[in-house]
């Protein structure tokens, strides 16, 4: 009897973390997506707003769904405050904070971190240049995170029922 | 601390600041910060390089000296961290902070086709502390008013940089839009709706739209608008009764504040001139003087600490300058005058 409750419960632990594993793999292109649409936010406020950073920063918080927009909020949270840092320290800080909720992957991160380092740093056309190299960038590793959200997704949530599966055999 | 360093420095520069003696605090007027050279202010008319603790001296190698992360730090809080948003800014060599407060800037120009684009390398500030002086303009209003017509005369403030300017216009606005007269005949008219035109944002220092200095409660004003076209927009919308405007110099300011004339609006304007003299030979203002566009001068001048001020009535004005001699060259350096005399 104990037996038997034990196999399920390795059996329902091994299909859980296969599932997580699943959807970290659905999450991803999903989120650079999102983090696409905020920079094409990003670049109308500064083409056509000329709006300040700081508020351009939490506008996108405004328009993109947590964990990404945590990542905005963040920045401009550190950029209004009075004897705040220069915005790539900010920007890092952010990254460093929020990064890890979301489930993306460190190409992604290395093309955020780059855009920090220039970010209000310009002019308009320069500030929108770099603002275009990184989506182009993140569309890249988008592309690359669909094909192994495809790949990837089912085998890993059989994997995680197969591997539990197979646990169970042994230890009976 | 002291109430009128506005919160634009980064540490350590902040901190010298913040020592500064109680009467150099109270009476500052320019923060001049330039990269890897001393640093200096300027109080009650006069100026003094800082040390390190804040104690004020005239010895050049004992002053402070902001490098440059603290200049850096200085613009990024200036252009709230967007050198892109403040590029029309750049452009013209100053920025305006919050409080009123106006930054002059210097560094290296970027041209475009010949014209100034903006500025890079910017490597000096001369933050100019913007403050209210309430009750500056009860002393001049009464000498600017228009009795049969029950406003002011059309008047021009006119005197050197750092005199006051700004701040006389400020509580002119102020008392003219709140119907505060100083003169017992005055007593019933009331308030006038007054339309300014703020290009660079220093009269009304608005925030998002609202100005963050009194300016009287019927008081409508077009912020960092082009002043000639802004003229016309006020004319043409607000129907205001008095325009005022700062530091008009150019041609089309001439022409839109002639349409405003027309309109039967009372202009109140500021020009950068050192006397009376200045404005008969400058090529747009002695255009409008010789008109008669004016009717009535303010001079300001300053000794010391404090400013003093002449109204001088146009055709007084057109008398006192037309007896003078005119010199044959005018400027100390021997250039010829800008506008041959006639």
């Amino acid at each position: 009897m104990i037996r038997l409750a034990g196999a399920l419960l390795i059996l329902l632990a091994g299909t859980m973390i296969g599932y997580l594993q699943a959807a970290r793999f659905a999450a991803r292109p999903r989120q650079i997506r999102q983090l696409i649409h905020a920079l094409q936010r990003l670049e109308t406020e500064i083409q056509y707003g000329q709006t300040p950073l700081p508020e351009a920063l939490s506008r996108l918080a405004g328009v993109v769904p947590e964990p990404v927009a945590g990542l905005f909020s963040r920045a401009a949270g550190q950029l209004d405050r009075r004897d705040g840092p220069s915005v790539r320290e900010a920007w890092d800080q952010a990254l460093a904070g929020g990064w890890s909720r979301t489930a993306m992957k460190a190409a992604e991160r290395e093309a955020l971190a780059r855009l920090g380092a220039s970010l209000g740093g310009s002019g308009r056309d320069d500030q929108l240049k770099h603002v275009r190299l990184a989506m182009l960038q993140l569309q890249a590793e988008e592309a690359a995170a669909r094909e192994e959200q495809q790949r990837y997704e089912k085998m890993s949530r059989s994997l995680g029922v197969l591997g539990a599966a197979l646990v169970v055999v042994v230890l009976l | 601390m002291a109430p009128m360093i506005p919160e634009l420095f980064a540490q350590p520069l902040r901190g010298v600041l913040e020592r500064l003696p109680e009467h150099a605090a109270m009476t500052i007027e320019e923060i001049r910060v330039r990269e890897n050279r001393p640093l200096e202010i300027g109080y009650a008319g006069r100026h003094a390089f800082v040390r390190p603790d804040g104690s004020l001296t005239a010895d050049v190698r004992a002053a402070y000296v902001p490098g440059r992360e603290e200049c850096r730090a200085l613009l990024e809080k200036l252009t709230r961290h967007s050198l892109y948003a403040v590029e029309e800014e750049l452009r013209r060599g100053y920025i305006t902070v919050e409080g009123g407060h106006r930054v002059g800037l210097a560094g290296r120009a970027v041209l475009e086709r010949g014209a100034v684009a903006r500025l890079k390398d910017i490597s000096g500030f001369n933050v100019r502390i913007a403050r209210a002086h309430g009750g500056c303009a009860a002393a001049v209003l009464p000498g600017l008013l228009d009795f049969r017509e029950r406003t002011i005369r059309h008047t021009l403030i006119v005197s050197p940089p750092q005199q006051g300017k700004t701040t006389l216009l400020r509580d002119l606005v102020r008392c003219i839009s709140a119907g505060e007269w100083s003169h017992a005949a005055a007593a019933g008219w009331g308030g006038r709706k007054v339309g300014v035109v703020d290009e660079r944002s220093e009269i009304g220092a608005c925030e998002a739209g609202v100005p963050t200095f009194d300016l009287g409660p019927r008081t409508d004003i077009l912020d960092a608008c082009p002043k000639a076209e802004g003229i016309m927009m006020m004319i043409r919308s607000m129907s205001p009764e008095v325009i005022a405007v700062d530091e008009i110099g150019r041609q089309e300011d001439a022409d839109a504040l002639a349409e405003a004339l027309h309109a039967g609006v009372r202009v109140l304007a500021t020009a950068h001139a050192a006397d009376l003299e200045d404005v008969f030979s400058r090529p747009v203002l002695s255009g409008m003087a010789e008109r008669g566009m004016f009717g009535a001068y303010v001079l300001l001048s300053r000794t010391g600490g404090q400013v003093e001020h002449r109204v001088i009535a146009s055709e007084q004005a057109a008398r006192e300058f037309k007896s003078r001699p005119k010199p044959a060259i005018r400027s100390p350096d021997g250039f010829a005058p800008e506008r041959p005399v006639p």
